[in-house]
């Protein structure tokens, strides 16, 4: 039996199983994202599979070689997902590698309440202060004229994400960055493939995190990536991420730097297998060759996933700038093109409905929607009980938590389904009105 | 560190200018060579299989600045992996090579006087910055090279050609 042989069995088992399906309005989902692939991912995985290489190997060098490529970036680490890759990235600027310019514990990270928890977590984990700077309606991220008021001697971070996909103002952000010589980590986990001023996201910082969880740009299942310019950088994550340890080794390598026995680390005596050589507390956050093997194909498909999320952008913006008058409508930031992860909405006071009436008449249609995602993280369970310190009153953050959802723009919405949208949001708003 | 990235490289030049001393050119049969000056690769005489383990391999210095479409390497021949190169290497020879490793100069030493020692052929990491237009900005260098007596002098092309680079170059 040969590889060849298989994969003809698998392109037929996809096409048998796996056919797309006429979406019909009486009673399918319509699911907020999900996996989009054909059987060149069944194949790609099927092909790791038969190599049974478990941990990175030849797919995960071609996977990164892909992600490097489309950024443009010379240090791709491959996570296990993209927490674990904002994990990494936050870790590694309090490596004592990094001398006087490292983040200790008490330092200020300026972030946002209004986001995802593992953005915020590494702070609090690694014993510094998150800064809790309000966002913009309706781009909804950080308020940029409130970030310079936030800063103080003790701040030494930023780390905040292009939210949903819309970048964040990179030129308002980086003046500040280096005029108070910050550190700038873009969670990019949302945003992989948008655009500020030509130049993808992921790219302005000193470190950026991708996620290719389902929902995500591209999938791999679970997984992620820490992307960075910086090679010592590069090499701090990737200690943090493998365990630890010195040794850069590929896996299944030995010896790669030429001193695997002829170097002296801390006090262990001379020659110590370089292998088993720790310099920072980390764990094994790898991402198998199996993953790697999915992200390889879909990296073949991101550019196109990018454009239908935008052209779904697009027909949400002609549904629901009918109901201006209720909704708040997205804005993308200037100079920006953001390949949109989610459409989203604020709904307006004063007026007959609140977010949760009219999020529930989709769910009762089999319309999924979400909420944007912690809402005011400080007032999360996990967080309350935190030390942080607020900029300001964070007004717009309460009311993203209060009033605020989004609809799937992922490349598996068809127009079909953003027109059975359409027809029950009119539905609602006809018996409201 | 960046990406390390193998590729499948033809021998395109092999000169053994002195007993025991060869250097070698090899082209990408496949995507550009990507690595900073200072680093070095792994090198395989033998067939790769992506879907097998990396052969049995050594490391040599890139002598080439990353600018240059060939890829230069110069090796002395000391124990049995080098005297199969010696042996084996010819133009048209398939080669396999990954890279880059190492981190000679990722630190920014161009605004301080520096010092560069080597012995031999031991100069070569350092001829792929001198080649380099990066190595303009370095403000004192100053390179001392033992070599055995002048006809070990390989490199005085290459430091001539550092020197119109940077002519504030002592060697």
């Amino acid at each position: 039996m040969t590889r060849d042989a298989i994969y003809k069995l698998v392109r037929e088992f996809y096409c048998t199983n796996y056919a797309p399906k006429y979406f019909n309005p009486e009673k399918d989902f319509v699911r907020y994202a999900g996996r989009v692939f054909d059987e060149s991912e069944m194949i790609s995985l099927v092909d790791a599979c038969l190599d049974f290489w478990l941990t990175e190997g030849r797919f995960s060098e071609e996977f990164m070689r892909k992600i490097s490529d489309y950024l443009n970036v010379d240090n791709i680490i491959l996570t296990n997902s993209g927490s674990s890759a904002n994990l990494l990235a936050f870790s590694a600027l309090t490596s004592e590698k990094l001398g006087d310019k490292r983040l200790k514990p008490g330092d200020e990270v300026i972030t946002v309440a209004a986001g995802f928890p593992a953005t915020v977590a590494p702070i609090i984990q690694n014993n510094m202060i998150p800064v809790f700077v309000d966002i913009d309606i309706p781009t909804y991220n950080i308020k940029v004229s409130d970030l310079e008021k936030a800063i103080t001697e003790k701040t030494k971070c930023v780390f905040i994400a292009h939210t949903l996909g819309n970048p964040f103002n990179v030129d308002e952000v980086l003046k500040l960055v280096k005029d108070h010589n910050l550190w700038l980590i873009e969670d990019n986990c949302d945003a992989f493939g948008s655009k500020y001023k030509g130049k993808y996201t992921g790219t302005f910082g000193h470190l950026a995190t991708i996620s290719f969880y389902p929902a995500h740009h591209i999938t791999t299942g679970e997984g992620g990536a820490v992307v960075t310019n910086d090679d010592e950088l590069a090499r701090i994550v990737q200690s943090f991420r493998d365990w630890g340890r010195d040794c850069y080794c590929g896996g299944g390598e030995n010896n790669t730097c030429g001193k695997r026995f002829s170097q002296q680390f801390g006090s262990l005596p001379f020659g110590y297998d370089h292998k088993y050589v720790y310099s920072e507390l980390g764990y094994n956050l790898k991402m198998t060759d199996l993953q790697a093997a999915i992200g390889v194909a879909q990296m073949d498909k991101l550019e196109f996933f990018c454009e239908r999320r935008k052209e779904n952008y697009e027909m949400y913006q002609n549904i629901f700038s009918k109901y201006s008058e209720f909704f708040i409508l997205p804005e993308a930031t200037l100079h920006s093109d953001p390949a949109w992860f989610s459409y989203i909405l604020t709904v307006k006071e004063n007026i007959p409905f609140k977010r949760n009436d009219f999020i529930q008449h989709l769910n009762n249609n089999r319309i999924e929607t979400r909420n944007m995602f912690a809402g005011n993280i400080i007032r999360q369970p996990a967080f309350i009980n935190t030390t942080f310190r607020k900029a300001d009153g964070l007004i717009n953050t309460d009311c993203i938590m209060n009033n605020t959802f989004f609809l799937g723009t992922y490349p598996g919405m068809r127009p079909e389904m953003i027109s059975y949208i359409e027809k029950i949001t009119d539905d609602y708003i006809g018996k409201i009105k | 560190m960046s990406i390390i990235r193998k590729y499948k490289c033809e021998t395109v030049k092999v000169e053994n200018p002195l007993p025991g001393i060869f250097s070698a050119w090899f082209c990408s049969l496949d995507h550009p060579f990507k690595f900073k000056p200072g680093q070095f690769l792994h090198l395989t005489l033998d067939e790769y299989d992506p879907s097998l383990p990396w052969p049995d391999s050594r490391c040599f210095s890139m002598q080439s600045n990353p600018s240059e479409t060939l890829l230069k390497i110069t090796f002395s021949v000391k124990g049995n992996y080098t005297k199969r190169m010696a042996d084996e290497l010819s133009e048209g020879k398939i080669v396999y090579l990954k890279l880059p490793y190492g981190e000679l100069f990722s630190r920014n030493y161009s605004s301080r006087p520096c010092v560069f020692i080597a012995g031999g052929t031991g100069i070569t990491p350092f001829l792929s910055l001198f080649t380099d237009k990066i190595f303009s900005s370095y403000i004192e260098p100053k390179l001392f090279l033992g070599i055995r007596d002048e006809k070990y002098n390989l490199y005085a092309e290459e430091i001539a050609e550092a020197k119109k680079i940077n002519n504030r170059l002592v060697s």
